[in-house]
């Protein structure tokens, strides 16, 4: 059904790159996705993968004078193409029309500003409300994200509140301009557990009430599961993977995928003495990486043509996305043998 | 309402209990009382030049030896003198104006001939006091005379006992000379005790004489009294200098100066050097290397060379040296010196807490909120910085006051108006003399204020440092 809608945001060959000591190296390669209205993309991956960086790309909040956009990349939204937008033109998207909430609640607020004054900086900067008016948003808004007793929570400063408190005023802070998109990058990951549910209950509300679309980025496969209609799994800086959340859990194309959730514990499954699976290895350098496809060495499945050829990313029949030679879902399984020259 | 609830916060509860605090708070706010009543005339530029006192005269407690005050009376009769000879020999019978040049004359500050009185009745104890120096003057030269001898004698004695010694402990020893050398001393012995009562009576003359001179000239010139004397009271309190100006006065009047210095160079190099800093590091590239550059050269120079080179570029300038007719911008040369050079320390220690900052979410958050980049550096970054403004305004005050004070011993500094450094500066010659007054006031101002500062610094750091609140 979503696939008829037109997307909100198209992402198309997205490649970033770092100016380092050490010379260029790419975090992102060639990302292509979209996100339609209303609905909650989940981006998946394990630390160092690129979508934390992909999403400051999107904002442009990357250090401009150290960072490379490719030429052919497009971020389009509006009719705009973000990759190569004007500083100005970036101005008038940011906050307004796509918010981002960021992982630390302790630092995202400034703690020299009264909460209510920060809510209200947000609100003068981009609505023509007046002061009362503004007033009386702010405090509308901090109820909206259920903070109890907003009246007074406005007046006090972001020291006073707890993490969970913070990541509330950060959301209040990051919806009150009414954004088309929110980008939350692992909104949860620095909260405890009844926090993260909490939190995420609110966000899922919110995006009903408001009619905004979200982009979650997390490392937890549970929070995905939870509120994600779609998820993407990227790997070393590329998309491997991306499919409705139901059929990505139930029936995973890429062996990373795989091996992700069967690294998720679960209860009662496992008894004493055994062993929780993790995946071996480490993801590759970005300095070093491998001339076929970039999980190789981690893979069950290896192939001397993983080693030689990296894969495109190919569409299955029901239309999902992945990026392997031998997807699990044809069931290809030819074991790698001893004398098999891979590196 | 805001300033309540400041007062009542956690830190200045924490503030108001420590007692040594307020009491430097307090010292400061008198400080700065006195500053402000100077700079609205309480002490002018003239109260510090005139003459008060005698040449060299201690402040209160002080005591002086007989000698010092002959000394006084001698030069207090030659005003007196010369000034009765220009009031009376002026032309006009006008009684105002023989007063006002009889006491331009004398020229004694608050210390005048009284007005309230016929010309011809104040002539005559003026006159007296002359007469009275007379006499004076004559148990002197007495006294003198027999000092002399008495000093002669015991000169001689002194000689002939080293030859006595002498010649004993040559080899071998000659009984004789010695025998002959020990009854010229017994010789010269009794007529020391001759002399020495003579000496005593004429001493005692002589102190007689002082006192009485000192009560004619007290009658003639009588000390202020009222609210007039009140001030010449504290004006004295302190003594006078090699010129006899109020060694208070100036003091009082450097206070003025000290905080002037303090103020304008704390607050120029606390706001250049943080937006400096705060430019350098938030926007890196270039800007940093220029800063960066610009910090690295300043600081590769010792900075009272620095100092020195850059007051002695302004000093050409006949614009900002000519103290005497617009004190005001002859302090202009020092602003200048400091202000260039002592932002460094601020843009610096800035610019580490920026480079800090700016890697902090909010920043971001900010960022991803739509604002722009000046923006954010101002309204969010900035002020993130206040705790070091606050810090380095408190050091660079003290540092200012105490290298104004080293620039004007070294008479680079202050010119034409009192200072401090200048106090020392003059008065280190009559140190050697055991007259004190001139640097000991000079030191103990500034040390007081320099220690109220800093007790008071180091309290608003245990108060207000946010690690320890919480």
């Amino acid at each position: 059904m979503s696939q008829i809608r037109e997307p909100i945001l198209k992402v198309r060959n997205l490649k970033t790159s770092f100016r380092t000591d050490r010379g260029v190296v790419t975090a992102v390669d060639d990302v292509s996705f979209d996100v339609f209205p209303g609905e909650t993309l989940g981006i998946v991956g394990e630390s160092g993968c690129g979508k934390t960086v992909t999403a400051k790309t999107i904002m442009r909040l990357l250090p401009e004078h150290l960072t490379i956009v490719g030429e052919e990349s497009r971020i389009e939204f509006e009719g705009v193409n973000l990759a190569h937008a004007s500083p100005g033109q970036m101005r008038t998207v940011r906050g307004d029309k796509i918010a981002m909430i960021f992982q630390e609640p302790m630092t995202s607020l400034n703690p020299v500003f009264k909460v209510g004054w920060q809510l209200d900086e947000a609100l003068k900067y981009h609505t023509k409300l007046g002061k009362r008016e503004r007033r009386d948003k702010a405090v509308e808004m901090l109820r909206l994200v259920e903070i109890p007793n907003p009246e007074q929570r406005v007046k006090e400063y972001p020291h006073q509140l707890s993490g969970g408190m913070r990541q509330r005023v950060m959301i209040a802070i990051a919806l009150c301009c009414e954004p088309d998109i929110l980008i939350a990058d692992e909104p949860t990951t620095a909260l405890d557990v009844t926090i993260q549910a909490q939190i995420l209950d609110l966000m899922n509300g919110l995006k009903e009430k408001l009619n905004t679309s979200i982009m979650l980025i997390t490392h937890d496969l549970g929070v995905v599961a939870q509120v994600c209609d779609r998820v993407q799994v990227m790997y070393a800086g590329r998309v491997i993977e991306s499919a409705p959340v139901r059929e990505l859990f139930h029936n995973p194309i890429h062996p990373y995928t795989k091996a992700l959730l069967s690294s998720i514990p679960k209860a009662g499954g496992v008894t004493r003495g055994d062993k929780l699976p993790a995946i071996p290895g480490i993801v590759p350098s970005l300095w070093e990486l491998p001339d076929g496809c970039r999980f190789q060495d981690r893979c069950d499945y290896k192939q001397q043509r993983c080693v030689d050829v990296e894969p495109d990313l190919a569409e299955s029949k029901d239309g999902r996305l992945y990026r392997c030679h031998f997807p699990m879902d044809e069931r290809v399984r030819v074991t790698v043998g001893a004398t098999d020259g891979g590196a | 309402m805001k300033l309540g609830q400041a007062w009542n916060s956690r830190g200045m509860r924490k503030l108001r209990r420590n007692k040594l605090a307020m009491v430097a708070l307090a010292i400061i706010g008198a400080y700065l009382a006195v500053a402000l009543g100077v700079m609205f005339g309480l002490v002018t530029l003239e109260d510090t030049r005139e003459r008060a006192l005698p040449n060299q005269t201690p402040g209160l407690f002080g005591s002086q030896s007989n000698d010092k005050r002959v000394l006084d009376a001698t030069w207090l009769n030659d005003r007196l003198a010369s000034g009765l000879s220009i009031a009376s020999s002026s032309s006009q019978a006008d009684d105002e104006r023989r007063f006002r040049q009889l006491n331009d004359s004398v020229g004694m500050a608050e210390r005048v001939v009284p007005i309230g009185q016929s010309f011809s009745e104040a002539t005559a104890k003026i006159e007296a006091a002359l007469a009275s120096f007379e006499l004076l003057d004559e148990a002197l030269l007495d006294y003198e005379d027999i000092e002399d001898e008495h000093f002669a004698i015991e000169e001689e004695i002194a000689e002939l006992e080293a030859d006595v010694a002498a010649a004993r402990a040559a080899e071998p020893s000659n009984a004789d000379e010695i025998a002959e050398l020990e009854e010229e001393i017994v010789g010269l012995r009794e007529e020391l005790a001759e002399v020495s009562p003579l000496l005593e009576e004429s001493t005692a003359a002589r102190d007689a004489a002082l006192l009485e001179t000192e009560a004619a000239q007290l009658e003639a010139l009588p000390m202020p009294s009222g609210f007039g004397g009140a001030v010449y009271a504290v004006r004295t309190s302190l003594g006078g200098d090699e010129g006899g100006r109020s060694i208070a006065m100036k003091a009082i009047y450097s206070i003025k100066i000290a905080f002037q210095v303090g103020f304008v160079t704390a607050i120029v190099c606390v706001l250049l050097g943080t937006a400096l800093g705060a430019a350098a590091a938030f926007y890196g590239g270039w800007v940093d290397y220029g800063v960066m550059f610009i910090v690295s050269v300043f600081s590769s120079i010792p900075s009272l060379v620095l100092l020195v080179v850059i007051r002695y570029i302004f000093s050409d300038s006949p614009l900002f040296d000519n103290a005497a007719e617009r004190p005001g911008l002859a302090l202009v040369p020092v602003y200048a010196a400091f202000c260039l050079t002592f932002w460094i320390g601020t843009c610096r220690v800035v610019r580490g807490e920026v480079m800090k900052l700016k890697e902090l979410e909010y920043v971001q958050a900010a960022q991803a909120i739509g604002f722009g980049r000046m923006y954010i550096l101002f309204k969010h970054v900035v002020p993130n910085t206040a705790h070091l403004m606050f810090i380095n305004f408190s050091l660079l005050f003290i540092g200012a006051i105490k290298s104004e004070v080293i620039l004007s011993f070294l008479n680079l500094g202050v010119k034409g108006q009192p200072s401090w450094g200048l106090m020392i500066s003059n008065g280190k010659n009559d140190v050697t003399k055991f007259f004190f007054w001139d640097v000991l006031s000079a030191t103990g101002f500034m040390f007081v204020l320099v220690l109220a500062f800093n007790i008071l610094s180091d309290a608003l750091q245990d108060a207000f440092d946010p690690k320890h609140v919480g």
